[in-house]
């Protein structure tokens, strides 16, 4: 049997390679294939569609942030600036950006070369809005991007995708709006933002600028995305006098001087930023009612009233009602101005909401700062301060919500706010001064709740009477250094299709 | 038959030879054909799934744009003509007078959790381009696009309704009871609180931090709407043809208007 078998074996593979084994493997191998090839196809699409989204929501982000990198560096008080690290790129603040200067912002990656940015990813929209042409025939200026400067550029952190951005200005045409309702947008003339409106008069406030960012990703995914923004100043009271206090018939204010100190005084003669004298006058202190005229002045030790010159004669003390706006003379009015000025503050301390019974803060939450007459900075104390014994000078817009404790050994350049519970005082030795204005007005109770109607509260600003300091010296220079930064506001915001 | 062929071997195969071979044969072609059915029937459903997948991501992409676009241009532009800029960013219905006189899941049936009408103009280089009022609305399992040209003192609601087309078929954010209970059993981390989930949910500016809407105060209104999530929810046409399950694919996204209040 053995031998039989294995003489036929023998037989057949001489004779022939007949036999079906190898076509049913072939098949079954092909019908494992197809299911294996339809997996992957499947799968395929699924990492596809996924890619996809990753990328237009990755390329929406990533040119959001070249906008935003060019609206934070337009403003002045930004470390990066465009005024400090790229002079020449823009006119200086507050003078008009002409139609047909273009600035760009390059942010070319890693393996790209900055000059051939707009080469690889050229601006076709300028001419969209401009009309065909009007790119080449424009004054190109550019600048790298903060991620291609010291110290971003250092770091091995890959930066935001976006690969320039514009900056330019508006017009009636450009933007195809009619903004002066004359039934025809055709002004090429650029635009102006009023607050509330754009308009063809450079009168009416600041320029509007528009910032174009382009963003592409290595698969080829590009974005464009457009705003128009605008600074947007905060306008502050009109300082009429060295030291302003708040009241009303029925809140009268309350000042009262070191009466053993005869070198201290308020002067509404105006200084210099170096303490000359200017020649111009303002008043020594402005109150609202006559009242509170009177109140100021027994306020002031009788030997000398003699040195609280300004306008008037001394002691100078005045009502200022018919002067000052009328739309600051209620403690609503004045705390929303308080508020606007928080918004925009460098610094608020403490951090986080206003809680009451208000926290005190001391000067040396100030020292950290780095407050110079080069830094100038907003200050806003979401509590009390107490500055005694700090001992370092102060430079900026300081706003204190709660009582404010001023210590001669400090010099403080600039204004002063006391906005909220309105209250001064001070104790200390030492003899320093205030350059700049102070405003002390009373809005909130001391629970924190807004005074009701339009009477304002009566401001409180009493010293000990061996309080030392020179008092209070008005300097226009000091209060326009001061000024708070304006936000650059975003007017419109839109995707351009592509 | 000659001697020579009859004393020849006989090499065929014996019929067990046959039979064996066949059986397994056969045995091959049925596991091969039963791989093939079942890889059939996983492959139709996970197309559908797919197909579901991208017909939602698309409009979720679309949702988004539209939302991020809202506003445009403000009425910062040109102050005459209420046909060339947005009064709101979103409008509402019903009532559509600026200011806005009412609230997010209180009066306002429009914007709402399964509606909602964005006021923007998507096409602003075109000279003779006017703002739009572009609405979603979910409708049975259908969410539904159209947009109208705005028209000063009409109700976009209305205006909007004549437009409506199919964008996403099969949402299944706002089922009944009995089919959430069925979807939940299937996906354990879905219709979380076993109610219908909103297509639209709102964040509205309150001065400092945006909110929900619902817990925004006096700021509940649809002119300080900032952020709007939407979550869509879509189901395959068919169940899964190998459990009999539903399949359904939640996506998330989020639009953030930027244009400013009006």
């Amino acid at each position: 049997m053995q031998i039989e078998i294995q003489g036929r074996r023998t037989h057949r593979k001489r004779r022939t390679d007949e036999g079906i084994a190898l076509l049913i493997s072939i098949f079954v191998l092909l019908l494992i294939s197809v299911v294996a090839i339809a997996l992957v196809v499947s799968s395929g699409t699924e990492s596809a569609l996924a890619g996809n989204y990753r990328s237009s929501t990755g390329v929406y982000y990533a040119a959001l942030s070249g906008l935003e990198e060019a609206r934070g560096r337009l403003l002045a008080k930004n470390p990066d600036s465009f005024t400090t690290t790229a002079p020449g790129f823009l006119p200086s603040p507050g003078t008009t950006l002409a139609i047909g200067s273009v600035a760009y912002v390059l942010n070319p990656g890693p393996t790209e070369v900055a000059a051939n940015i707009l080469t690889t990813y050229p601006d076709t929209e300028y001419d969209n809005e401009f009309g065909g042409g009007s790119l080449a025939g424009a004054t190109v200026t550019t600048t790298n991007s903060v991620w291609n400067q010291t110290p971003l550029n250092g770091l091995n952190i890959p930066g935001p995708l976006y690969k320039w951005a514009r900056i330019n200005a508006v017009s009636e045409k450009s933007l195809n709006i009619d903004v002066d309702a004359d039934g025809n947008p055709d002004s090429i003339t650029p635009l102006y933002y009023d607050g509330a409106h754009f308009s063809n008069n450079p009168a009416v406030g600041p320029q509007v600028l528009e910032i174009t960012s382009l963003a592409a990703l290595p698969n080829g995914s590009q974005k464009l995305l457009q705003y128009l923004a605008a600074p947007v100043p905060i306008t502050l009271p009109p300082f009429l006098g060295a030291l302003t206090l708040s009241g009303s018939p029925a809140n009268g204010a309350a000042f009262h001087a070191p009466a053993s100190n005869s070198l201290y005084a308020i002067k509404g003669n105006d200084q210099d930023c170096n303490g000359s004298l200017t020649g111009l006058n303002y008043l020594a202190v402005g109150v609202f009612t006559n009242a509170d005229k009177n109140a100021v002045i027994n306020g002031i030790p009788p030997p000398v009233r003699a040195s609280y010159t300004g306008f008037n004669s001394a002691p100078d003390v005045a009502n200022i009602t018919p002067a000052f706006p009328a739309s600051l003379e209620t403690p609503s009015q004045l705390d929303a101005l308080a508020q606007t000025i928080a918004q925009s503050a460098d610094v608020t301390i403490p951090s986080g909401p206003i809680t009451y019974p208000l926290p005190t803060v001391t000067g040396s939450a100030l020292t950290p700062l780095g407050m110079s007459s080069t830094n100038l900075l907003t200050v806003v104390v979401n509590g009390n301060l107490d500055i005694s014994n700090w001992s370092n000078d102060g430079y900026g817009l300081l706003l204190v919500i709660g009582k404010f404790t001023y210590d001669p050994d400090t010099t403080w350049n600039g204004i002063i706010l006391v906005i909220g519970q309105g209250q001064v005082d001070g104790s200390h030795a030492q003899f320093k001064e205030i350059n700049g204005a102070m405003l002390v007005a009373k809005t909130r109770n001391s629970a924190g709740n807004l005074l009701p109607g339009s009477n304002l509260g009566g401001a409180s600003v009493q010293f000990s009477d061996s309080m030392q300091g020179y008092g209070v010296r008005y300097s226009n220079c000091w209060i326009q250094k001061s000024q708070p930064s304006s936000n650059f506001k975003i007017l419109s915001f839109h995707e351009i299709s592509q | 038959m000659s001697p020579a062929s009859r004393n020849a071997p006989q090499f065929g195969f014996t019929l067990i030879e046959l039979i064996t071979a066949l059986g397994i044969f056969l045995l091959v072609c049925a596991a091969a054909f039963t791989l093939l059915a079942s890889s059939q029937q996983r492959y139709q459903t996970e197309s559908q799934v797919l197909n579901s997948f991208q017909e939602a991501r698309l409009a979720l992409d679309q949702i988004v744009r539209d939302v991020n676009d809202a506003g445009y241009p403000p009425p910062t532009y040109a102050g005459t003509d209420p046909t060339k800029f947005a009064s709101t960013p979103f409008a509402w219905s019903p009532n559509y007078t600026v200011p806005t006189t009412c609230t997010i899941d209180g009066s306002c049936i429009t914007p709402g959790d399964f509606d909602i009408i964005i006021e923007t103009n998507p096409t602003p280089q075109d000279p003779t381009s006017q703002v739009q009022w572009i609405r979603y609305q979910l409708q049975g399992t259908t969410l539904m696009r159209g947009a109208a040209l705005k028209q000063p003192g009409n109700d976009p609601a209305i205006d909007t309704a004549a437009f409506l087309a199919p964008l996403v078929q099969n949402v299944v954010n706002n089922s009944s009871a009995a089919q959430i209970a069925q979807y939940q059993a299937a996906y354990p981390g879905m219709f979380p609180t076993g109610n219908p989930v909103p297509i639209f949910s709102y964040s509205c500016d309150t001065g400092n931090v945006p909110l929900a809407c619902t817990a925004a105060g006096i700021d509940n209104s649809p002119a300080n709407i900032r952020d709007v999530v939407v979550t869509l929810i879509v189901a395959t046409a068919l169940p899964d043809a190998t459990t009999g399950e539903p399949r359904i694919v939640q996506l998330v996204g989020r639009g953030r208007r930027i244009n400013p209040n009006q």
